[in-house]
């Protein structure tokens, strides 16, 4: 069986797993939902100020939200690793002829599919609320594609890194916080044009979150801008191909 | 009179909980033909030579300058069941750790099933079945999950894979367990749900370091049942490290007893015994080779 085999049949065991942990699914779940309902009726007048994209403020907050579920979210992915290495099951797993690499992306590919299930969540409440998906269907599994693309190359690897730099998974839990950071300084709640700080929206337009964000909301509230699409996944490839030989450096490491 | 029925009710649950021992074995045994009769005959003999595991100067020196293992020599014929005895920190848990790929030598050569550890590492994985001293189990799977997943990423069929993880249930008596969670087991159950994975794609080397520790004594007899059942019917052959002499005894064709990373002595239990004295036993061995003043003691070949 080659590694995607592997990585597939790993993927199984973590998405057996979700159910049997309800306070993963509830915990992973709930606090986006509650940010979501809580920071659009908070900010909803916001929506009211001359040239807002949006009227209503759940549209402008979708994608943000996902980005909320995803990019923490898939921090899980490394804690799961972490405990697997302190209760022995990573050395375990490798007994048999499978690549590190199966093991990791087993792990972060059963994630996925959870993170998604929450992301979409997000979406059907928003429509819920009221907030229409512009680009449909299609547009709404292209975002949550970008976001969950986004979460795995940020905070998947940095806590999949963690987790064997550590071996610790209260450690990998720490940092998961660091991702809110990440999501704030974009223009999560409100476009950079308003905001008055100048550094701030320097920060804003560096980081790279933002260029995932941006075609995310094109996608919520105007159509396909296949530019900012574009340069959202070319982020995106460009932080996995940061990520990626680190993360096998590391993982190396795990035969001592 | 409610204690008077209290009390039957309790021997009747005894009595549902504890099945009668001769059919308990017999079921075992016969889960046992069946798992065994799976293989059809011995495993085909991959060794070079006929011997399962080959050691040549085999080194670990980890990176903070412990030298787990020094210059380690030796060889496993093919359906041998060599024993490695040791102090705690000897290296027997590195010296298994290299047979099992998991660690990196540092210096020398060791071939498992004909397989270099280092060159060919995946070969290798696929010829062995390996229990380390740490069970690792996946604490939300049941049993049964866990030993099919283990057979699945050997490479075997959805279908073959359960089989053999329900023959393997019961071999371990484990049936009763088959469908609970492992994070409600005790050590001693997860440690046979451990083994009974590393076995679920009869492979022809098992690499087990110290399997039976943790287990009551009907647990370590069923396991060692099973593993003379495989050796003796399919040629298994079996490294172990352990720190109980009767399994030494009853289990190993040889024993090395290793002492600082280097072998102190290696024979079969009989010699080892003879050598020490007329009535020694291998506890006489073991203190004999790894007491005071065994620094000084230059490594002697049996």
């Amino acid at each position: 069986m080659s590694t995607p085999g592997h990585a597939l049949l790993l993927a199984q065991r973590a998405l057996i797993q979700f159910p049997r942990n309800p306070i993963l699914l509830g915990f992973s779940l709930m606090p986006v939902l509650i940010m979501y309902l809580v920071f659009g009726g908070l900010f909803e007048g916001v929506a009211q100020l001359p040239g807002f994209p949006t009227e209503n403020y759940f549209e402008y907050l979708a994608p943000t939200a996902i980005l909320l579920a995803t990019v923490p979210g898939i921090g899980n992915a490394g804690v799961a690793l972490a405990s697997d290495f302190q209760n022995g099951y990573f050395h375990k797993l490798l007994t048999a002829p499978v690549s590190i690499g199966a093991v990791m992306l087993g792990r972060l590919l059963g994630d996925c599919v959870r993170l998604a299930v929450i992301a979409g969540l997000v979406l059907i409440l928003a429509v819920a609320l009221g907030a229409r998906v512009e680009t449909g269907v299609p547009g709404a599994v292209l975002m949550i594609a970008m976001g969950t693309a986004l979460g795995i190359v940020t905070f998947g690897a940095l806590s999949a890194n963690l987790a064997v730099r550590t071996r610790d998974a209260a450690a990998v839990q720490a940092v998961q916080p660091m991702a809110f950071l990440l999501i704030f300084l974009t223009s999560a709640y409100q476009t950079t044009d308003q905001i008055n700080s100048g550094v701030l929206r320097t920060i804003i337009d560096l980081n790279p979150a933002e260029r995932v964000m941006r075609p995310m909301r094109e996608l919520m509230l105007s159509g396909y801008d296949w530019g900012e699409i574009a340069i959202g996944f070319g982020v995106i490839a460009a932080l996995g191909l940061i990520a990626l030989p680190l993360t096998v450096r590391n993982y190396r490491s795990v035969y001592s | 009179m409610g204690m008077t029925i209290s009390l039957r009710a309790a021997r009747r649950h005894a009595n549902l909980k504890r099945p009668d021992a001769s059919l308990v074995g017999a079921t075992r045994r016969s889960a046992l033909d069946e798992f065994v009769g799976i293989a059809g005959g011995p495993t085909p003999d991959v060794h070079p030579g006929g011997d399962a595991i080959v050691l040549e100067r085999l080194t670990k020196t980890y990176p903070d300058g412990t030298h787990a293992v020094r210059r380690l020599s030796l060889r496993v014929a093919a359906g041998e069941c060599f024993g490695i005895l040791g102090p705690n920190g000897a290296g027997k848990s590195t010296t298994i750790g290299m047979l099992g790929t998991l660690v990196k030598p540092t210096g020398g050569r060791a071939y498992v099933a004909g397989f270099d550890v280092v060159a060919e590492p995946v070969e290798v994985r696929r010829r062995i079945g390996f229990a380390m001293q740490q069970v690792g189990v996946d604490e939300f799977a049941t049993a049964s999950e866990l030993i099919v997943l283990q057979g699945r990423l050997q490479g075997l069929a959805k279908r073959d894979a359960r089989t053999r993880a329900s023959l393997l249930l019961e071999v371990m008596d484990l049936d009763q367990v088959a469908g609970s969670r492992l994070g409600t087991m005790s050590g001693g159950t997860r440690r046979r749900v451990d083994l009974a994975a590393s076995m679920v794609h009869l492979p022809p080397v098992l690499c087990l370091d110290e399997p039976t520790e943790g287990l009551d004594p009907r647990s370590r007899a069923g396991i060692w049942d099973a593993l003379d059942r495989l050796r003796r019917e399919l040629g298994v052959t079996v490294v172990l490290s352990t720190h109980f002499m009767e399994e030494g005894d009853r289990l190993c064709d040889r024993i090395a007893i290793i002492d600082h990373g280097a072998i102190v002595v290696q024979g079969a239990p009989a010699a080892l015994k003879a050598r020490v004295g007329a009535d020694a036993t291998l506890e006489d061995v073991y203190l004999h080779y790894t007491g005071r003043g065994l620094e000084a003691t230059t490594p002697v070949a049996a």
